[in-house]
């Protein structure tokens, strides 16, 4: 009965209701477009360590992100070959370049030289054409998202990068990195692309044998290679997002936005809720009057901070769902976790609770006695 | 002989108006029976309203005993204080307190429920025969805002009686009813009145209203003045 009550009552005060909900709905929507946006961001901070099949990757000394290393000696790979756990070791080669439109105006890239034939570290999802195509001297993908960049590329087409030649042989589908606009090849034509020497690498991409132990295998990788840094991938992907959330100002950007929509959406509920409360003020009175202890009124007041919640969230993720279905195809960074969704609604229905505490407290101070005024 | 229903020993109750003590209920001693209708009568500031919410254990006393049927009261725990009342009192205020978010039959179920028990079909029968009883069965699934202020009344007596209370309760029930509707709601109330195990106390300072009671308690200045009681016919 005392739900029907909380529920009757909601029903009944539309206006302050559907107020406290709007807070909800402020509160899910905005921290989870913000929070998906940075998630969005992540994958783009560290795409390229975790959709590599290597467990380590090995990086020049000091390196803090995946996104910068400095040369590494090709030659390592040899000592590295004669550890037990390692199944394999290859070189990869990233360079900065520039790219030529059409019309003449300049693009940066980053181009990502794979060894040959393995292609380990390459792209993994196609729009056009497939990661074999690298295998041919002057072959590059470019990304869909991208394409405008180029110029509309066909494939065959041929471009230049650092005034070399490329053909575009594949494109690439939504694969994007936060340090610039990515263009696979192979690490031939990415070593005459960089001028890199033939003796120096980027990184060296390692996988293990099925059952090694990592941090094993990583400890002993240490020893052998001690002006390089070793770290399992895992590592490196949390350490890249950690470099750019706390060097770029992202991390403070997007917390302050979060804690500002949760703040105004706990400012809505509140008042809102705390306004109903002050309109009912003489309906508790008679409730504790026939008999309705303080609990009693405490549930009734939860149970309409539960609907409101559960009301709100439900809306909340309706109208996220459409905003990243509709920006699904732009160049909005966002990304969605499986297990979001459920922290996001715990977070929101909390943030409601604590809303309704002040709703709570002067429901359960109303005097019985107040019931005969 | 009547049953006793509640007996008062000693109350006193004071308020503070800006740290200024104010004795408003002076050592009152008052016992109330079963099958009788008591009216507390007394100019406005008397105290009745103030001994109304006392008797109901709305209000503590500063000072005295509450005994109901023989069983000490006073100093119990908020809690089961709010259980005992929901048990053995029923209420009516001055003007209409039906929660207009429920239905007229929600509101009367509601006196019985809101300790968050489940509502048997037996008593959801019940409510709609207290409904029927005062002809407003026709309300049962409506808003309150559809009756008339008598009619509310009407529906504030039922809601009181649901639990099958030992007393009923009623603070100037009439004080917004015309000529008409006064009538209709003292005789429900007397009729109430006229159960063995049930007394009715209303408090007014209506005059019209002393015709219908058993017995007339003046208040003054928070004193009992004046205890009048009918004669019984032999």
């Amino acid at each position: 009965m005392r739900s029907l009550v909380a529920y009757r009552m909601l029903v009944h005060d539309r206006a302050p209701t559907a107020g406290a909900v709007l807070g909800v709905v402020a509160i899910l929507f905005l921290v989870g477009q913000q929070l998906s946006t940075l998630f969005g961001l992540f994958t783009y901070m560290s795409v390229l360590v975790d959709h590599s099949d290597a467990d380590v990757w090995i990086c020049g000394k000091f390196t803090d992100n995946a996104n910068s290393t400095g040369q590494l000696p090709v030659r390592y790979v040899d000592r590295l070959s004669g550890l037990a756990d390692i199944a394999w070791a290859e070189p990869v080669i990233t360079t900065a370049g520039e790219t030529r439109r059409k019309d003449g105006k300049a693009e940066g890239v980053v181009v990502i030289g794979l060894p040959a034939p393995r292609l380990t570290g390459g792209p993994w999802a196609f729009e056009r054409g497939s990661v074999d195509t690298l295998l041919d001297y002057d072959g590059v993908t470019v990304d869909s998202r991208d394409l405008e960049l180029f110029g509309d590329p066909e494939l065959g087409d041929v471009l230049e990068v650092n005034k070399k030649r490329v053909r575009v042989n594949a494109v690439t589908k939504r694969i994007t990195s936060f340090g610039g606009t990515l263009v696979f090849t192979n690490r031939t034509k990415a070593r005459e692309i960089s001028n890199l020497p033939p003796d120096r690498c980027s990184y060296i991409l390692v996988k293990l044998k099925r059952g090694a132990d990592v941090d094993a295998a990583v400890a002993k990788m240490r020893a052998v290679l001690p002006r390089a840094e070793v770290f399992p991938k895992d590592v490196l992907s949390r350490l890249t997002r950690a470099y750019y959330l706390i060097n770029t100002g992202i991390g403070f950007s997007f917390g302050f936005t979060t804690l500002m929509s949760s703040l105004v959406g706990i400012v809505i509920i509140t008042l809102t809720m705390y306004t109903s409360i002050l309109n009912r003020e003489k309906d508790f009175a008679v409730l504790r009057a026939l008999g309705g202890r303080k609990k009693d009124i405490f549930v009734i007041v939860l149970c309409q901070a539960v609907i409101i919640g559960a009301v709100g969230i439900f809306l909340g993720f309706l109208l996220l769902a459409l905003f990243l279905n509709g920006t699904r195809d732009s160049n909005l960074a966002s990304f969605v976790p499986l297990w979001f969704p459920f922290v996001h609604a715990a977070f929101t229905l909390a943030l409601c609770l604590l809303g309704s505490l002040f709703a709570i407290r002067h429901a359960t101070r109303v005097e019985p006695a107040t019931a005969f005024r | 002989m009547a049953k006793s229903i509640l007996t008062l020993k000693g109350i006193s109750r004071d308020f503070y108006d800006a740290k200024v003590r104010q004795r408003v209920l002076k050592n009152i001693d008052l016992e109330f029976y079963a099958g009788e209708l008591a009216i507390v009568a007394g100019p406005s500031g008397s105290g009745k309203t103030t001994l109304l919410s006392i008797m109901g254990l709305i209000l503590k006393p500063s000072e005295g005993r509450i005994y109901i049927k023989g069983e000490d009261v006073s100093d119990l725990a908020e809690d089961r204080e709010a259980t005992l009342r929901r048990r053995n009192f029923g209420f009516v205020f001055q003007t209409p307190t039906e929660i207009p978010a429920l239905t007229i039959l929600e509101n009367i179920l509601v006196a019985n429920a809101v300790q968050g028990t489940r509502v048997p079909p037996a008593l959801r029968d019940k409510a709609q025969s207290l409904l029927a009883s005062f002809g407003l069965s026709e309300y049962a699934h409506v808003k309150p805002k559809v009756l008339s202020t008598g009619e509310k009344q009407r529906v504030a007596i039922a809601r009181a009686l649901i639990n099958d209370p030992v007393l009923l309760l009623c603070d100037e029930p009439t004080s917004a009813l015309d000529a008409e509707n006064s009538a209709l709601v003292l005789d429900t109330l007397k009729g109430v009145s006229r159960d063995d195990d049930r007394g009715v106390v209303l408090v007014t300072h209506d005059p019209r209203v002393y015709p219908y009671g058993d017995r007339v308690i003046t208040l003054e200045h928070g004193a009992v003045v004046h205890d009048w009681r009918r004669e019984v016919a032999a």
